[in-house]
């Protein structure tokens, strides 16, 4: 489904990522843990198509698709999703018309007809039960005046709605508190269908209970220094990062 | 001729057969007002921005030849759907046969004022060019001077219209270039209120200078909303002067809607004669082109307890230029005033321009004022948030240009022009 290979980025000539390889394919979940400014949120930043990155190096195949060569928009119709670690608040964009552009925007894409208002509003109705959503948040503007949880909740909401291929998560667990985490991983396991992929970025090891992953990278100045299986989160969780880092300095 | 010489002629020919009752005296005084400023030019305070060359150096002549299809074009518009009473002028020129009345409370008003100035001369006369100052104001002592015609509407004490006044102005320069000079007075009595919404439309490649002046009054507890929607297109040159003159416990609705034309020039003023005065000025621009928009505004909180709240937004593309102007006077009577002013801007090209200048003079010292303005991009978080859900580029804007919009679309109690405004966002990216 993705195949990252030896990908490099830089912001404001300052290197981020130093050559990325991960290969992730259909069905499969891998974490992606590591220190406070690895470049996790980079990497997905850079996949989801910001502007502010410079890709200086490597490619990304998505689906048989040069992904770096497409707009952002074209990379969310062809199945890719990112949960912000930091949505924003849009204020005078209604949740409900904002999530009916995207969704008729990607089936034009498609060559699709629009969906019918009735048809959307009922199968926004279907996914709000599924997710388990408040009905309040999605009368009021976008994200605005959501508390922390709140946004994290409405970026699930919005990955079920839209039914990406690949989901990639920033830290959707941070900030949310027990009740919401088990509701977000609950919602986020409704979603595995065999088929559709994540790439879930998070420090802790707890949503990795609920979310098992099939494998564990850990990230470590823009590099990918070590991968194994959810055991690998366990281990971290007890001995921290600075026995990887260690093994990491020795090798240069 | 030249556009001076035109002017003076068309007021020889004018004073020549005018009865010279006092409707004539006060057109005359206004005339030696104009020859004494003539057009305001870059020198004058208030027109520093705003040049008018292109005016005083036009062919522009006064005619009621026009052979437009009025009918056929307004029925193609949104708002003639809207259930309403309608009075048509085109080249300033009233079209009769266009007035629809549909109100059935005969002390109700709605007239042209050639004829309104005879058949309701009381009235008419107590308001006519009580408001309008023309010592100091060129283009209204012109307008004064040489009005074409307009509406003369009239709402008695405790009385209310069911339905909103559309008043629709349309120049027409299909084969010359065209001065259209509307003046309109509008009076609420008492206790009463009104729903008007003054439209501007164009036709024809040649140039046109529409240069409007209303009068309106409001006596205590009154209640009006007014919508002004701009939208001449081509070659079109529109002056505005309104002044709004209220007495106690009254509340103004003021909306003003700029969404094309090539040179527009905003003048609203309000004038609070009374305690309690609740009066709101909202605008929005969306410019375009070579384009040229400015909102100059004036609210005299002149007795206390006032509340003024203006807000004017705009959209500024390609080489377009804005300027806002807003200058709130509290006079030293005017204790426990509340008065609120912004100005928001948002620039979609490099080549735009915006010149913005809010101004307070304070004479009281228990009163609340702020005001504010900004010029800004569109944000480029949001932007990408859009984005990257599948929405487009345009698409994206859109969504963001019309929540800009949307706290001054929800001043508009008519949907139709809420719809017009957000057709307009779409149209133009
Ligand atoms: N706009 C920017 N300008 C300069 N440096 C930046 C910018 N954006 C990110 N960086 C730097 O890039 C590095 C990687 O940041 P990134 O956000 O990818 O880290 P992260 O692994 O997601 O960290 P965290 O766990 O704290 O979320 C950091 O050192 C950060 O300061
Ligand atoms: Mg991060």
């Amino acid at each position: 489904m993705l195949t990252i290979n030896d990908l490099k980025a830089s912001i404001e000539g300052k290197s981020i990522l130093n050559g990325i390889n991960l290969s992730i394919k259909p069905g499969e979940v891998h974490a992606i843990m590591g220190p406070n400014g690895a470049g996790k949120s980079t990497l997905s930043s850079v996949l989801a198509g910001r502007a502010d990155y410079e890709v200086t190096g490597g490619k990304v195949d998505f689906m048989g698709k040069d992904l770096l060569e497409l707009s952002p928009e074209d990379r969310a119709r062809e199945g890719l999703f990112l949960a912000f670690q930091y949505p924003v608040e849009i204020p005078g964009v209604s949740s409900t018309n904002f999530l009916k552009t995207a969704i008729n925007e990607k089936r034009k894409y498609h060559g699709l007809e629009p969906m019918e208002a009735t048809d959307f509003l009922k199968f926004m109705r279907s996914k709000m039960e599924e997710m388990e959503m408040d009905k309040s948040l999605t009368s009021r503007s976008l994200n605005e005046g959501f508390s922390g949880g709140e946004k994290k909740r409405n970026e699930v909401f919005q990955m079920a709605m839209l039914e990406p291929k690949l989901c990639i998560m920033d830290e959707t667990d941070s900030g949310l508190d027990i009740d919401a985490l088990r509701l977000v991983s609950a919602g986020v396991n409704k979603l595995r269908d065999g088929e559709r992929s994540f790439l879930v970025i998070t420090h802790y090891q707890r949503l990795l209970d609920y979310i098992v992953p099939d494998f564990v990278h850990v990230l470590y100045k823009g590099r990918i220094v070590k991968s194994g299986d959810a055991s690998l989160a366990k281990e971290l969780e007890v001995k921290g990062y600075d026995w990887i880092k260690q093994e990491v300095e020795a090798a240069v | 001729m030249s556009f001076i010489e035109q002017i003076q002629a068309d007021f020889d020919a004018y004073a020549a057969q005018a009865e010279k009752d006092s409707f004539y005296d006060i057109r005359a005084n206004a005339y030696a007002h104009f020859q004494k400023n003539g057009i305001p030019t870059l020198k004058h305070e208030e027109w520093k921005y705003t040049n008018l060359r292109k005016i005083a150096e036009g062919n522009f002549a006064p005619s009621c030849l026009s052979t437009l299809d009025a009918k056929s074009l307004l029925d193609l518009g949104l708002l003639n759907k809207i259930k309403s009473n309608k009075i048509v002028f085109v080249n300033g020129c009233y079209r009769e046969d266009l007035t629809e009345w549909i109100e059935t409370d005969a002390s109700l008003v709605m007239a042209n004022i050639a004829s309104a100035r005879k058949t309701h001369q009381e009235v008419f006369m107590q308001h006519f060019g009580k408001y309008a100052q023309t010592e100091k104001e060129g283009l209204n002592a012109l307008n004064t001077a040489l009005l074409s015609d307009g509406a003369f509407i009239y709402v008695p004490e405790g009385k209310s219209l069911t339905y909103p006044i559309l008043l629709t102005n349309i120049s027409d320069a299909t084969t010359e270039a065209v001065l259209q000079q509307p003046r309109n007075l509008i009076v609420l009595e008492k206790n009463s209120s009104a729903t008007i919404i003054e439209n501007y439309l164009s036709v024809g490649n040649q140039a046109s200078f529409t240069n409007v002046v209303n009068e309106i009054f409001v006596d205590e507890n009154g209640n009006l909303e007014h919508y002004k929607v701009q939208r001449a297109k081509g070659e079109t040159y529109h002056n505005n002067y309104t002044q709004v003159y209220q007495n106690g416990h009254t509340n103004i609705n003021q909306v003003t809607l700029t969404l094309d034309g090539l040179w527009v020039r905003n003048n609203l003023h309000f004038y609070m004669n009374g305690l309690n005065c609740n009066s709101l000025l909202y605008g929005l621009y969306i410019t375009d082109g070579n384009s040229f928009v400015d909102n100059h505004s004036r609210v005299d909180h002149a007795k206390p307890n006032g509340f003024s709240d203006e807000k004017y937004k705009g959209i500024l593309m390609d080489k377009s230029t804005a300027v806002f102007n807003g200058k709130i006077m509290v006079h030293a009577d005017a204790q426990k005033t509340n008065a609120y002013q912004r100005n928001q801007n948002i620039l979609l090209s490099n080549d735009a321009t915006v010149n913005t200048k809010p101004q307070l003079e304070i004479f009281a010292d228990d009163v609340k004022c702020t005001h504010g303005a900004t010029i800004g991009q569109l944000d480029e978080e949001p932007m990408f948030y859009l984005r990257s859900r599948g929405i487009s580029e345009t698409e994206a804007k859109k969504l963001l240009l019309n929540a800009f919009a949307d706290d001054i679309a929800v001043k508009i109690k008519i949907p139709e022009l809420v719809q017009i405004l957000e057709e307009e966002i779409a149209r133009k990216l």
